[in-house]
């Protein structure tokens, strides 16, 4: 499962997990909403492993900035709230687990 | 929505080709292109080895090419496809505002002139954005750049003036049309565009220009960049002899392919293209 969280609950929640992926979108933005449905086949395959959450841009711009989010779909993965790699625009379902396996 | 079986994208040889085949085959085609087929075919001036039409001008085998679509009812919708993304069993095209599936792509829109500009790629997500109306929210109220290589894109920069302040505007092209007042038109040749401080720089044949963020936006983009996750090589696309890409369901023929670029060699590979698809199509269904 994707969870869509906000700002808040970016900094106690997503920060706090042990691996998570956060996916910044828009609700605009065509490539954003074709990734969506993968990440939540790529949720379900790492379930257990890997925490997955979306989160607004234009709702939470502080954040965005924070991540210097210039372009989306943009996931960031972390590991106890520290960055550890990103990954820009859509892929296909193959190419996001074996990106997130690859950061394990 | 509407489902197609195949999608085939561009309008040259190789995808009308792909297209005939596709339809002899009782598989449901979408041919997506322009109504005067292909430049390079129509503006050619004598092709001397296409099969059955000796010493043929490009404007009559185009022609021919017509009447045979005509005779199998194949029409041809105008729609410019700016991205195709595998959803796993389908593949989604973003067509203007709207989204057309197949289950299958054949890809046959010939090779993309041009390359990209110097820091370009480098820069791609961070100060460099092919979408202005993906990421234009990510610059409101800041200064941009458009670097347009076609009429097509003033669209785009108008877009972008009614979020940001001001938008310099880069035709790449000549006989710019009236752009809102927010965007000044810097007819100069734009040869790189470079990070610096956190801003982007632009350089032109004459000066430099910064801006937070340059939007290149061209008439054909890069295969790769039409299809994430698609395997490239230059400006061709990865193929095996059955015309199959490293992505299930998606195929590629014509230039597009790579070296030689003839018409007959297009259309052949246009045929293999149609052929693999409906077998995919075929053993899909088996399992279902």
């Amino acid at each position: 499962m994707v969870k869509k969280i906000n700002g808040q609950e970016f900094q106690t929640e997503a920060k706090a997990a042990d691996v998570a992926v956060v996916d910044f979108n828009a609700t605009w933005c065509g490539p954003c909403k074709m990734l969506a449905p993968i990440l939540e086949a790529v949720s379900e395959e790492m379930a257990g492993q890997v925490s997955f959450y979306a989160l607004d841009v234009d709702d939470n711009p502080d954040v965005a900035a924070e991540y210097r989010v210039q372009s989306i779909p943009c996931l960031v993965l972390m590991k106890k709230g520290q960055f550890v790699d990103q990954s820009i625009g859509f892929k296909p379902q193959p190419a996001i687990s074996a990106w997130v396996k690859g950061n394990l | 929505m509407e489902r197609y079986d195949i999608a085939i994208i561009g309008t040259g040889p190789a995808g009308l080709e792909a297209a005939i085949t596709g339809t002899i085959r009782n598989k449901k085609v979408l041919l997506v292109g322009s109504k005067n087929l292909s430049m390079k075919l129509t503006k050619a001036h004598e092709i001397q080895n296409y099969l059955g039409f000796p010493a043929v001008k490009g404007e009559d085998l185009a022609k021919a090419f017509q009447k045979h679509l005509d005779q199998l009812g194949i029409g041809i919708t105008e729609e410019r496809i700016s991205a195709v993304y595998a959803m796993g069993d389908y593949y989604a095209m973003q067509a203007g505002e709207q989204m057309l599936e197949a289950t299958t792509v054949i890809l046959a829109t010939g090779v993309v002139q041009g390359k990209p500009l110097p820091g370009e790629e480098e820069n791609l997500g961070h100060g460099v954005s092919y979408c202005a109306t993906c990421d234009a929210a990510l610059v409101r109220g800041k200064r941009v750049a458009v670097v347009g290589y076609s009429a097509r894109e003033e669209a785009e920069a108008a877009f972008l003036s009614e979020i940001c302040p001001e938008v310099l505007y880069f035709p790449m092209y000549r006989d710019v049309n009236q752009l809102p007042e927010k965007v000044t038109v810097i007819p100069e040749t734009v040869n790189e565009v470079r990070k610096q401080a956190g801003k982007m720089t632009i350089y032109t044949s004459e000066n430099s220009y910064t801006a937070e963020a340059v939007f290149v936006l061209r008439e054909a983009v890069a295969p790769g960049q039409l299809v994430p996750g698609l395997e490239t090589e230059g400006a061709h696309v990865r193929v095996n002899r059955r015309m199959e890409t490293n992505l299930p369901g998606c195929y590629a023929c014509g230039d597009l392919t790579g070296t030689p670029y003839q018409y007959i060699k297009a259309a052949g590979e246009g045929n293999i293209a149609a052929l693999s698809a409906v077998g995919y199509l075929d053993q899909k269904k088996h399992r279902e």
